[in-house]
């Protein structure tokens, strides 16, 4: 059923205890991701260096999804070209839009968050720490507060 | 104790008493499933559902006699025009106003506010001025008086709340003074279901004569509306709230104060005499309902007045608060379950929060058994802030809801908590 699937084991264990949440006193770039309609308040920080992200990690508070979606992401993200982030959202959404879509290898462990996309309204978590990640990168230069 | 009564007085309880399954026949959307499971609709201070007399008269308009209003002297907009200022009758009745001339037709609440916003506060401000608030507004009552304050340099001041939910009058009657030009307070919040002492307000409002505008938009189903009782100068309703139609709503405000105030929105119908020279303007209310109306949310809503003087608001309020204390003595018992807002006195509404489990994967999990709550801020984000939660959960109370159903709430909630833990 849909549901257990939405809030399978690795979806929980990434909610109990997730990776790289914590603050970075090194980052060059954060933002605040917020969805005012229910609740999510999440900081995305990143040290870059040379076009490289060398460390990501969250904070804040947030639902069951967003928060494994935000622990995820922040283990892919470690190591990847800044480049390389605009296309990983892209990616992840066609995954959400699409309840037959064969696992992209690309995305690694995010594939588990599929079973998201059965649930419109919840869609918005999912995407928030992508979203959030990308405003960082954008910002430019040193990190904003 | 029904053995000791008079068997009259026994009819007379029971005839008293609201027959909710009768009710609930009325209402074609509560038969259908979610996931397969029979609707616990538990939305309803966002939105109550509609019952056959409303949906007939909407659907009635359009099969017999849609057509413009105040526009043509042909029969259908002769009818469509009597249907709708029988309406704004029934929505003078509803609220005791003294005159239909008193209710301008508008969006809902949100509009109205602004309405009072734009054309009533925003000529009399100056620099320093004070609009007062309370922190439980919802931000239809905050918003428009922001934008207002920084585009007239006036101030906005909040009146405190304490930790049950419930205004400090203490402090709202020491922040009335000499440059307060207005109090905007709502008669019920939607985020934690408490009822205001609008009436002692108005009292300590008008000892310094100052205007008060009530946002009514959670009271209208609930409460008796009485503005000449309350002392208002302005009271806002929308019709969704109370079994109408989405859309449509309405600024009650006296004649005298109506006719002070200059139009809002220019355009058609608010006009008596237009031309390129200069245009006047009509009388109240029309003055201040530019454009073509929703016509057919002000007939729903007729209906939906009518249907409600019917069934009887108090025998529906009785109803709805025994759900109220049935669930938030059942819910005071679950550990980790807090309910924020205590009031001593208290609409349908429980708002709450639940240790380890987001509101809003409480919302996903609990859909699943047919329940829809709602989950997140509820549009006051300044009351969450004060209770120092991100979001909550709440359920709030119809008079078409069961005690069965609050059974079927609580299970859900158990299941939310092992399938998170």
């Amino acid at each position: 059923m849909a549901l257990e699937k939405l809030y399978q084991s690795i979806l929980l264990e990434h909610n109990r205890q997730p990776r790289n949440c914590k603050r970075l006193a090194s980052a060059t770039h954060r933002a605040r991701g917020h969805d005012a309609s229910c609740g999510d308040d999440l900081l995305i920080e990143l040290t870059v260096i040379d076009g490289r992200i060398r460390e990501a990690a969250f904070s804040g508070r947030a639902c069951a999804v967003t928060q494994a979606a935000a622990s995820m992401l922040t283990e892919w993200l470690q190591g990847r070209s800044v480049d390389e982030v605009g296309g990983g959202l892209d990616r992840f959404r066609a995954l959400l839009e699409n309840a037959d879509a064969e696992p992209d290898e690309a995305l690694g462990e995010l594939n588990q968050l599929q079973p998201v996309g059965a649930f419109p309204a919840r869609r918005r978590n999912a995407l928030l720490p992508w979203k959030t990640a990308l405003r960082a990168l954008e910002a430019s230069g040193t990190a904003a507060s | 104790m029904v053995d000791t009564m008079p068997i009259e007085t026994v009819k007379s309880v029971v005839r008293e008493q609201l027959d909710v399954m009768q009710l609930r026949e009325q209402f074609p959307v509560l038969a259908r499933e979610v996931h397969g499971k029979p609707l616990v609709y538990f939305d309803n201070a966002a939105t109550v559902q509609r019952p056959l007399a409303v949906i007939e008269a909407v659907d009635d308009f359009y099969r017999r006699y849609n057509a413009n209003v105040h526009r043509g002297v042909h029969q259908l907009s002769v009818e469509a025009s009597e249907a709708f200022e029988n309406s704004r009758r029934s929505v003078a009745r509803l609220l005791n106003a003294s005159s239909d001339r008193e209710i301008v037709f508008t969006r809902g609440t949100t509009e109205a506010i602004n309405l009072v916003a734009n054309s009533f506060a925003r000529p009399r401000l100056e620099p320093g001025d004070e609009i007062l608030i309370t922190h439980m507004e919802h931000h239809a009552n905050i918003v428009p008086w922001q934008m207002l304050c920084e585009q007239t340099g006036a101030i906005l001041k909040v009146a405190p709340i304490n930790r049950r939910g419930e205004l400090r009058m203490d402090a709202l009657a020491g922040m009335i003074g000499e440059r307060t030009r207005l109090i905007g307070v709502v008669h019920v919040s939607n985020a934690l279901g408490t009822v205001n002492p609008v009436a002692e307000i108005c009292r300590l409002a008008k000892a310094h004569d100052v205007p008060v505008l009530v946002d009514g938009a959670q009271a209208t189903p609930h409460e008796r509306i009485d503005v000449q009782a309350l002392g208002c100068d302005f009271y806002c309703v929308s019709a969704h709230k109370m079994y109408g139609p989405t859309g449509i709503g309405a600024l009650w405000a006296r004649a005298s104060i109506l006719e002070s105030m200059p139009p809002w929105q220019g355009g058609g119908e608010m006009i008596q005499w237009v031309s390129f020279e200069g245009t006047t303007y009509n009388e109240i209310p029309h003055r201040f309902e530019a454009g073509t109306p929703n016509i057919a949310g002000a007939i729903g809503w007729g209906a939906a007045i009518q249907w409600l003087e019917e069934i009887g608001v108090e025998r529906m309020k009785a109803h709805e608060q025994k759900l109220l204390a049935l669930a938030t003595e059942r819910m005071e018992r679950i550990d980790g379950l807090t309910i924020i807002g205590q009031a001593a006195e208290k609409g349908p509404v429980i708002s709450f929060t639940l240790d380890g489990v987001h509101p809003n994967d409480l919302g996903t999990i609990i859909d699943h058994h047919g329940v829809a709550l709602r989950t997140g801020h509820h549009c006051a984000m300044p009351v969450m802030q004060f209770f120092e939660v991100p979001a909550t959960a709440r359920i709030s109370f119809a008079a078409y809801n069961l005690h069965s159903e609050i059974d079927v709430f609580l299970h859900g909630l158990e299941q939310a908590r092992t399938m998170l833990a």
